[in-house]
């Protein structure tokens, strides 16, 4: 039997809370996630059992066979060869045309959206262009590319052209040592390769690459006579040549695309004619055949078009001109007009809305088998994922009005029936949204898929104005554009559309951790727990610190070098990028790009600049704890403290349960909260604030944790806070540490409110306990509560509703609980493939029972 | 040795495709794993050497 949620008094009454579902009443808790999976129709059951899953847990793979492949490698190196001589940007072009043209393509069973970017759908590509360290990483793991010794080859051939080698030269040894230590900062992308990109699929869909090769090709028409207008001015008339360049570059980027796709068309009607037998999946072939043969070289008139183009573009974008992590689109957005075609006026390709739930369910199997080559690292701080795939919905339209429509419906009843971890989708919450919506995304969030995660929809508009105004070209976004926004990855929020959005990571992203910083500033900059190095400049030991803001500057010294040092290195990786890793496809897909002759990696229209504190509250609840008891009470010296820390805290137990005890994040705690605010705001945010990155903006905080707060915990030694070392950091962004938080989900919400300046976004992850949010209340209880978290202007919320029961039983028999899925921070997993130690990150999160003072702060109404 | 022309496997790419090249060909073989039947296709030319999938038409 189910547990059910007891019941409460409240405004005289006494509230019971039977499920909504009284069928649930029998299934026991410990397996309720296991009866929630109903993909929508008998062909998504098959894809589903089928699906080649490429996450990887613990640095691993789960799926047996995944591994890279050699085939881009090879490919690439070729091109880059074949082009010596050639403008830069023409050579990636070529090598884009290469890997198009020449390499294997791919289609399965059952599929109707078709498309992969490796030789066998079991593989993922390897770019050794980016990082030489990456691919060496493979060639010595059980993924190796085959045959290895060329793979080792193609290596070492790309090692002086790789970004890699390119931007380390501008780093100081020690500098480059301090950032390969991931301690108190992420590596340099420059190292790993790892990106992020929102392409405006919008373009392709709308207008068709035909048209966008005819608009480059007038261009260079234009151009050519502009060059050679009399009198010649060489200080104005040479700006044209680098123009023509890449245009022509996307000229060649485009007409490779479209007839990589007419490959697809002819295989689909190879397999039909000759290998198929089965007359309606022959039919199904003829039709796949026919949309690629016109998309994405036409414009899409109808969904299955859409599905269609969108995946293509996806595929050049993120896997084949260049790895991007990420699935970032407003993807009702994109979808709705061809919707609306298809399934509302049936002018073309007509279908119901049934039919679009099943694409969904398609095209999100297609993500969880879309490999990516990350490194070990990567896919370490990723465990259960694949790779960060993310999409957006709801919000506000241009005009203001309710984003959410009937595509945003299917798409999270698509989510809900198929139950995949990725992708995973952000919800734009906005007061404006339809109730029938908001039901769907509560549906979701219910069912324990850790998604939608929400982002408060003002917040993020206001956000795209302000970083407006630092446009360099002054086309930032318009009050109107500013509605326009997704999730670049999982929490900060960047323009999408035709033009102005985030073309590389060197933007935004990567992280820094404060918790380590704390650790280094009471040790004159020297990591004594895990690098045993120098990491900082010498700022004093913690027994010189005569006050607390003695201690603060020293933090503030610390972590202003990181800042500096970990943006100067997202911007030489930019410079280079615009020097040797143009990305033409994507310039040709971008408005601002075609209409300026600029490539994409160099052009930015609007500033996004943001950096990740990962760790935030260990330090946050470590400085209040210090200050209280060193500072303020005087009850220990700071010598006590730093020799019970150097001893993990043993023999001084009774010390630690005074920091562990000291007032905590979280709790609408006047004395912790004023010291917490401060610290977010000016000095986490306030000293980003100061670095200006490549695009001419300040650079933001996004507190996030994807799942470094376990690996960065594990290197971060015993802390004030009472933590032992080696234990995981906090999980969010501006989460209260686990179990820290006491007094109930609105307390949360009240102590989160307070941090509001110099904040770009913040992640806080709640878990809400199972039996009240599956009552005949559940809905209810949760719109108040996201509408007060919205009042309140906080930026962020996601939910783990999964009982400690079921988790347990995952642990004892993770092969009864394949559909149990979790919220990590920024992505959700199968619980059964994270390893113990993060499982144990998720039980040990507080779960949030509502009461009647939260009723009451909540203003809601129950019934009986 | 035997040539990709003569592979049941070999579907010649048509004129009007804008990959067309002369003697060219889609390589298109049926592979099946735990997982499932899926189709690859790759280019090659009607003199290209034969694989060891070779099928005579
Ligand atoms: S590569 Fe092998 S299978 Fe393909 S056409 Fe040539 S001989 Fe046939």
């Amino acid at each position: 039997m189910a547990t059910m949620a007891p019941a409460v008094e409240y405004k005289g009454k006494v509230i019971d809370f039977p499920f909504e579902n009284p069928e649930e009443e029998k299934i026991p808790d410990d397996e309720l996630h296991e009866h929630l999976a109903k993909p929508s129709t008998e062909r998504t059951k098959r894809l589903k059992a089928r699906c080649r899953w490429k996450h990887a847990s613990a640095g691993e793979f789960v799926e047996h066979g995944v591994r890279a492949g050699i085939e881009r490698m090879r490919l690439v190196t070729e091109a880059h060869k074949a082009s010596r001589g050639k403008p830069e940007v023409t050579r990636r072009a070529l090598i884009l045309e290469r890997c198009l043209n020449k390499g294997t393509i791919c289609l399965q069973t059952d599929e109707k959206i078709i498309g992969y970017h490796a030789e066998d759908p079991n593989y993922f590509p390897l770019y050794p262009e980016l990082s030489y360290m990456n691919v060496k990483d493979y060639l010595m793991s059980d993924y190796s590319p085959q045959p290895e010794a060329e793979a080792e080859a193609i290596n070492d051939y790309w090692k002086p052209y790789s970004l890699q080698a390119k931007c380390e030269q501008y780093f100081d040894p020690i500098d480059l040592t301090r950032m390969y230590q991931v301690s108190t900062m992420e590596a340099p992308t420059f190292a790993h390769g790892y990106n992020s990109i929102i392409p405006p699929y919008e373009t392709v869909l709308e207008d068709g690459l035909l048209k966008r090769i005819k608009m480059a090709e007038e261009h260079i028409k234009e151009a050519k006579a502009e060059l050679a207008k009399e009198p010649w001015d060489g200080s104005k008339q040479l700006s044209w040549i680098p123009k023509i360049d890449n245009w022509q570059a996307m000229v060649i980027a485009d007409k490779a695309v479209i007839a990589w796709a007419r490959r697809y068309a002819r295989l689909c009607k190879i397999v039909a004619e000759n290998f198929e037998s089965d007359p309606d999946r022959k039919k199904e072939l003829m039709e796949m055949a026919e949309i690629s043969n016109r998309v994405p070289a036409e414009p899409c008139k109808g969904l299955k078009d859409a599905f269609q183009a969108k995946w293509y573009t996806f595929l050049v974008c993120h896997g084949i001109e260049r790895y991007a992590s990420g699935f970032a689109h407003k993807e009702d957005k994109v979808l709705y007009p061809y919707y609306k075609a298809s399934v509302i006026d049936k002018t073309f390709q007509p279908m119901t809305h049934a039919d679009v739930v099943e694409y969904v369910e398609m095209e999100r199997l297609k993500i969880s088998e879309h490999g990516a080559g990350k490194s070990r690292g990567y896919r370490e701080i990723f465990p259960g994922s694949n790779d960060l795939f993310i999409l957006t919905l709801g919000g506000t339209n241009r005009d203001g009005s309710d984003g959410c429509n009937d595509m945003t419906d299917a798409i999270l009843e698509g989510a809900r029936n198929i139950r995949t971890t990725e992708p995973s989708i952000v919800f734009r919450y906005s007061k404006k949204n339809r109730p029938q919506t908001l039901r769907k995304v509560f549906n979701c969030v219910r069912d324990g898929l850790g998604y939608p995660s929400i982002k408060n929809d003002d917040v993020g508009i206001e956000q795209m104005k302000y970083y407006s105004k630092f446009s360099m070209n002054n086309n930032g976004a318009t009050d109107e554009e500013a509605h326009d926004w997704c999730n670049v990855l999982c929490m900060s929020p960047g323009l999408c559309g035709r033009r102005k959005s985030q073309k590389t990571r060197s933007e935004g992203g990567s992280a820094i951790f404060p918790a380590k910083i704390l650790e280094i500033t009471l040790n004159n900059g020297y990591d004594w727990a895990y690098s045993d190095m120098q990491l900082g400049p010498e700022t004093g030991n913690a027994e010189d610190f005569k006050t607390y803001d003695d201690l603060l500057e020293a933090f503030r010294k610390q972590y202003s070098y990181v800042m500096s040092l970990v943006v100067r290195a997202k911007d030489v990786g930019r410079h280079i990028e615009t020097q040797y890793l143009q990305i033409p496809f994507v310039s040709s897909i971008d408005d601002g790009c075609m209409e300026l002759g600029e490539e994409a990696t160099h052009l930015s229209e609007q500033p996004n600049g943001w950096h990740n504190p990962i760790t935030t509250i260990v330090a946050a609840n470590s400085l209040v704890a210090m200050k209280k008891l060193i500072y303020d009470e005087k009850k220990y010296t700071m010598k006590q403290l730093m020799d019970a820390l150097k001893a993990n805290w043993e023999g001084h137990e009774e010390m630690r349960k005074d920091f562990k005890n000291a007032p905590k994040w979280g709790n609408d705690d006047d004395y912790a909260d004023t010291i917490i605010q401060s610290f977010y705001e000016d000095i986490l945010g306030g000293e980003m604030a100061k670095v200006t990155n490549y695009s001419g903006g300040p650079v933001l905080p996004v507190g996030q944790a994807v799942a470094l707060y376990m690996e960065v915990g594990s290197r971060t030694g015993p802390t004030p806070d009472g933590r032992y070392g080696g234990e995981a950091a906090d999980d969010g962004g501006i989460s209260p540490y686990f179990g820290t938080d006491t007094k109930g989900p609105t307390a949360v919400l009240k102590s989160v409110s307070k941090v509001q300046k110099n904040q770009k976004a913040n992640l806080l992850n709640q878990r809400l306990a199972v039996p009240m949010m599956r009552s005949v209340h559940g809905f209810d209880i949760w719109h108040a509560y996201m509408d007060t978290w919205h009042d309140l202007n906080v930026d962020h919320v996601q939910f783990n509703c999964v009982s400690t029961d079921e988790m347990r039983a995952a642990q004892r028999e993770p092969e009864k609980h394949r559909d149990l899925i979790v919220r990590i921070a920024g992505f959700s997993a199968r619980f059964v493939d994270i390893p113990t130690y993060g499982q144990n990150t998720i039980i040990a999160r507080n779960e949030q029972n509502f009461g009647p003072q939260d009723f009451e702060f909540m203003n809601l109404e129950l019934g009986q | 040795m035997a040539t990709c022309g003569e592979c049941t496997f070999f579907f010649r790419v048509p004129e009007n495709a804008d990959d067309f090249e002369p003697d060219k060909g889609d390589c298109v073989t049926e592979k099946r794993d735990e997982k499932g039947t899926y189709w690859l296709s790759r280019p090659v030319f009607v003199s290209t050497d034969s694989c060891t999938q070779f099928q005579k038409k």
